[in-house]
């Protein structure tokens, strides 16, 4: 074999690598964009999405409620109208209302109250006192607060979720 | 690489071949002697494996997305296509892939035909091919339909129809792909776990036996290839076999880039009418049917199409030439030249006839419509009960469908109505200002009065009528000055009525800014001299005698409405209009449309006439 062919050989060998590298960047760039498209980053800075409630009045002093938060739902391509997002507990305090996200930040059960109106979660004995602090347990975390307010007569929540396992708390989606 | 990054990876190379002897593999796969030397008429079997291997990719891809149910399908799709990053390019290159496919299948089937490659001992190896185009033209039927879209509905549901046509066992063959008697739930499931499990499955299987079968055997060189020469698969086959696929992947990533992805069409509406086409590879079957009626239907259905696979798999048992020399072989490769001929000719017929077809071209402008409201629809989400009561809801695409139905047939608006037939006003410019002007010119002009029962009924202010006689009063016509200022003031009649039903406020219609001082004058018109025959807020001169219409409102959606549903009433054409004496008069419509369809068409027309939409 001559100097020039093996040379030529030598060539087409590269040439083949980089080309087949390229088949495979070509499609395996696109695929990996539209296979991570659904991961969103951060959500704790989206605007407020206020959920009316209950009238204000039905609250008694210190005795925590479970209200259903009831919204439009966008899941992926489906749009639900006035569907059930999740659930709240809501605390009276004279003239204000303090609401909890009724998901155990430890590892996602629904919190419930007890008979002196703290918290304790049925799946792994996480305890919350009445202002929602962790008094026991294995969670990581106090129970997550979000805003209220009165709006009309009716309690106003902003309703987020969060992130379960962790230590500081993080609003998601 | 650096010289001791290179000799690590050497090392690693040894390790791994001392266990697993992937060297000798490898060594096996790319030293594959190609007897004659390599060639570019070798490259369609590898690009067709290539163009493969980038489906599944991008099939498996849309499998993470795409939901196989009536309600679910085609918003599941419209989200890929538009929401998903890189959607559309997955969709598109998986769109296009597959035809991509089908154009190498013909290919390749020439290349190994022409060289005579399905000859002793390949007949075996022929077979596996014909069995492997079966399946990519079965991958090709079970996903057209899987986006549940107008298009593919359609389309399948006729190749479903065929299979329902067969002897004996049709009505069962058709209910068993259907899963039933009518498409639903259960066919989409259906096609989908044959297009995602059953045929890839068999296809892998049957390839690697294909593969297998061309390693054994190697490739059949032209019969004028000097055999002393004889290259290694690699470099330089593989060299070329890589060239094709890049070049074949460039064409798909241009395809889908000008198509942004892949079209979709509307979503699937059982109860639509569609001018159903297959996709283009399937239109020669399409066209074949045309020629073929009554019993003799089958002919084209099955019957041609048995025939020319009939000859596929005799081929390689009649051709006992000597050489594999084009000559020495004409008389059995000309039924398949004839056959490629044949499906080219019918290809380019369908395409025609479809230029030409008039009525084909009015129903795609229709389904074209209905797909960018879908498409723009589903932008804001789809309901759980699916696209379908999204798209009955749109007023825009409801009132055009009832404009059709029930005012085309007289009425001419935009794209709806006959100019030669129609025997009513046309109603493009109602309601302007251009309107009551060229009424008040010529209201018998062809376009308005001339082919209705009101003709001679308005005069003309501006010309004198034609019956005039001698000791009349002389005909003084109307001002200038005036004609516009009624005009002015009549067309603000509907300004700012018939606003969006959804949307922001500032795409409300306002109407265009008028001049107090003509608008003032106008009034003063209307309501003293036109009221002479007409209407002004349900009074007149002549109490109640005549059948000009009420002014007021007009052009408005309500003053439609209140015609559409009955022109006898003082609030529009007054009691005269449904007199049996108005041969050809506008029926009443209350009896006929819900009172909602009624209030929507009247909006659809008013904003239509003046050239807007409901959106």
């Amino acid at each position: 074999m001559s100097d020039g062919e093996t040379g030529r050989r030598g060539a087409l060998k590269h040439l083949i690598v980089v080309g087949s590298a390229a088949i495979g960047c070509a499609v395996a760039a696109p695929a990996a964009v539209f296979i991570a498209a659904p991961v969103k980053s951060g959500g704790g800075d989206r605007a407020a999405r206020w959920v009316k409630t209950i009238r204000f009045e039905t609250l008694r002093e210190g005795e925590p409620r479970k209200v259903a938060i009831v919204d439009d739902e966008q899941d992926a391509w489906t749009l639900s109208r006035g569907v059930e997002l999740g659930s709240v507990w809501l605390v009276r305090r004279g003239e204000q209302v303090v609401a909890f996200s009724a998901v155990c930040p430890h590892l996602g059960c629904a919190v419930n109250a007890l008979a002196d109106g703290s918290f304790g979660c049925p799946c792994h004995t996480s305890t919350f006192d009445a202002a929602g602090k962790k008094t026991g347990g294995p969670t990581p975390r106090d129970m997550d607060p979000m805003a209220t307010k009165i709006d009309a007569g009716f309690v106003a929540v902003d309703f987020r979720k969060f992130r379960i396992g962790t230590n500081d708390r993080e609003a998601i989606g | 690489m650096s010289g001791s990054s290179s000799r690590l990876l050497g090392r690693l190379d040894a390790w791994l071949d001392e266990r697993i002897g992937h060297r000798e593999i490898l060594k096996h796969a790319l030293d594959e002697p190609v007897i004659g030397g390599a060639r570019w008429a070798y490259v369609f079997g590898s690009a067709l494996t290539a163009v493969f291997l980038i489906q599944v990719v991008t099939g498996l891809l849309l499998m993470t997305v795409y939901a196989p149910s009536a309600t679910t399908a085609w918003a599941s799709v419209h989200y890929v296509q538009y929401t998903l990053s890189a959607g559309w390019i997955i969709r598109g290159l998986h769109h296009f892939g597959s035809q991509a496919m089908v154009v190498l299948l013909g290919a390749h089937i020439f290349q190994v035909a022409v060289f005579g490659a399905y000859r002793k001992p390949r007949e075996m190896n022929w077979y596996l091919g014909l069995a492997l185009m079966a399946l990519t033209l079965g991958f090709s039927l079970t996903g057209y339909l899987l986006p549940w879209d107008q298009k593919g509905y359609w389309a399948t549901r006729v190749a479903t129809n065929i299979a329902g046509t067969s002897p004996v066992i049709g009505g069962w063959l058709q209910q068993l792909m259907q899963g039933g008697p009518e498409y639903g739930n259960l066919t989409l499931t259906r096609f989908y776990a044959l297009h995602v499990g059953l045929l890839p499955l068999t296809l892998f299987a049957l390839l690697g036996a294909h593969v297998a079968l061309f390693r054994k055997h190697g490739v059949t060189p032209s019969h004028r290839a000097d055999l002393t020469k004889v290259d290694r698969f690699f470099p330089r086959q593989l060299g070329m076999d890589l060239v094709a696929a890049m070049a074949v992947l460039c064409v798909t990533f241009l395809l889908a880039l000008r198509e942004h992805g892949a079209p979709l069409d509307a979503p699937a509406d059982p109860a639509s009418d569609y001018p159903a086409r297959p996709e283009w590879y399937f239109l020669p079957l399409f066209q074949l049917l045309k020629y073929f009626h009554g019993p003799m239907e089958i002919v084209g259905t099955m019957g041609i199409p048995a025939i020319a696979a009939g000859y596929l798999v005799l081929l390689p048992l009649l051709d006992k030439a000597k050489t594999t020399a084009l000559r020495d072989r004409t008389k059995y490769l000309a039924p398949l030249f004839a056959g490629f001929a044949g499906v080219i000719v019918l290809l380019v017929l369908a395409k025609n006839d479809d230029a030409h077809d008039v009525a084909f071209q009015r129903g795609r402008a229709v389904a074209d419509l209905r797909a960018a409201t879908a498409n723009a629809l589903a932008m804001n989400g789809v309901p759980a009960e699916g696209p379908l009561p999204m798209l009955a809801h749109d007023p825009e695409l409801r009132g055009h469908a009832l404009f059709a139905k029930s005012c085309a047939g007289c009425h001419v608006l935009g794209d709806l109505g006959d100019p030669k037939k129609s025997s009513a006003p046309v109603l493009d410019g109602w309601g302007t200002e251009a309107w009551v002007a060229s009424m008040m010119d010529d209201p018998d002009a062809d376009d308005r009065f001339a082919r209705t029962p009101f003709k001679g009924s308005m005069p003309s202010m501006l010309r004198p009528p034609a019956d005039r006689k001698p000791d009349d009063p002389p005909f003084k016509p109307m001002v200038d000055a005036d004609v516009k200022a009624v005009a002015v003031f009549l067309a603000s009649q509907s300004d700012g009525a018939s606003p969006p039903v959804s949307g922001p406020p500032e795409k409300a219609q306002r109407g265009p800014m008028r001049d107090p001082a003509q608008l003032k004058q106008g009034e003063a018109i209307v309501t003293t001299r036109c009221t002479t025959c007409h209407l002004w807020k349900g009074e007149g001169d002549d109490s109640g005698q005549d059948d000009a219409p009420e002014l007021s409102q007009w052009g408005t959606g309500a003053w439609a409405s209140a015609q559409i549903a009955n022109p006898s009433t003082k609030a529009t054409y007054r009691e005269e209009a449904l007199d049996p004496k108005l041969k050809r008069h506008m029926p009443r419509f209350d009896e006929d449309l819900a009172a909602a369809d009624i209030e929507l068409l009247g909006r659809w027309v008013s904003a239509h006439a003046h050239g807007r939409t409901l959106h």
